[in-house]
């Protein structure tokens, strides 16, 4: 843990004793994974868990049941898969995947969402996506609108800076001391 | 017996919520993960483990719930998540890693109201 805080205002006892650990959060994330991307990848991996588990349990013990629905789960599950891990990842090449994900989520919640509403005989048992994720606190609706968000920043940040994109070695890159990672626009971690 | 049963979800709900609210407020104060969250997760993981105890020991006293490979798969994530989640947050410098742990928190008192509408004998 670093306890550096800035050295050049208040030499006196700072007002709160947990001064020091809230300056870094002004830093800039170093990664799609970090910051907001910390919560987001967080969400993602539960939805990645909850609606592929699901779907694996339906297939199996019911699947006649209700097909559609049961497949959907899983579909749904595949693409939250593949959103958790290209936002871990975040090299360009991930987040160029991550946008197809995305985009694909989004069209999946309000297309299964509006199929649902209309079609319930096809749906007798639900789907993470169903009601427009109603049965998920709409979590599922508003998930895909962060994560386009976030690689939107990201891919507007890298377009003005080349130089930051966590291209090299896409696994085995380690965020070992970030603020080598970001030598931009960083406002200084430790007091110099 | 009934009330052990009862008391250790309801706990769960009760620590749950009280971890989500704690985390918005360290992330709404830009805080990072401290001790007193991570100590909070603790109890709710202790706690977790001592459900999936219960729940097994239902189990092999002979109850059978309908969904029987959902709540297996309960059984297994329920004490995962909250660890999982710990060490994510506890990686993250700044406010969004007690966003996480918040996260952990609703999931479990979520998975508590599922719990009962899985095996209503696992009462709230």
């Amino acid at each position: 843990m670093r306890s550096g805080r800035p050295s050049v205002s208040e030499p006196e006892t700072p007002p709160e004793p947990a001064a020091a650990p809230s300056e870094p959060a002004a830093a800039r994330p170093e990664s799609t994974r970090t910051g907001p991307g910390r919560l987001l990848v967080a969400v993602y991996g539960l939805f990645a868990l909850s609606a592929s588990a699901r779907a694996v349990v339906q297939i199996a013990t019911k699947f006649s049941h209700a097909p559609v629905a049961y497949l959907l789960s899983a579909f749904a599950g595949v693409v939250y898969i593949i959103a958790t891990v290209t936002l871990t990842a975040g090299s360009p090449r991930a987040r160029r995947i991550a946008v197809v994900s995305c985009s694909v989520e989004f069209a999946g919640v309000l297309a299964v969402g509006t199929w649902s509403l209309l079609d319930k005989a096809t749906f007798p048992d639900a789907t993470v996506w169903s009601g427009y994720g109603s049965g998920y606190g709409y979590v599922p609706l508003v998930l895909p609108v962060f994560g386009l968000l976030w690689l939107r920043y990201w891919s507007r940040r890298t377009a003005s800076r080349p130089a930051i994109a966590p291209a090299t070695g896409d696994a085995g890159e380690s965020p070992a001391d970030p603020a080598d990672q970001n030598p931009h626009g960083n406002r200084s971690r430790s007091a110099r | 017996m009934s009330s052990v049963n009862g008391a250790v979800p309801t706990t769960i709900i009760v620590v749950g919520l009280a971890l989500a609210g704690y985390a918005l407020l360290m992330t709404a104060l830009n805080r990072r993960v401290g001790f007193g969250l991570l100590a909070v997760l603790g109890v709710l993981e202790i706690l977790l483990l001592v459900l999936v105890g219960i729940i097994v020991a239902k189990l092999v006293g002979g109850g059978r719930p309908a969904g029987l490979a959902t709540l297996i798969g309960y059984l297994i994530a329920m004490p995962i998540v909250p660890v999982i989640a710990g060490l994510w947050g506890a990686m993250e410098r700044s406010r969004w890693g007690p966003a996480v742990y918040a996260v952990a928190g609703l999931v479990a008192a979520v998975l508590m109201v599922r719990l009962h509408e899985i095996w209503p004998a696992i009462r709230v």
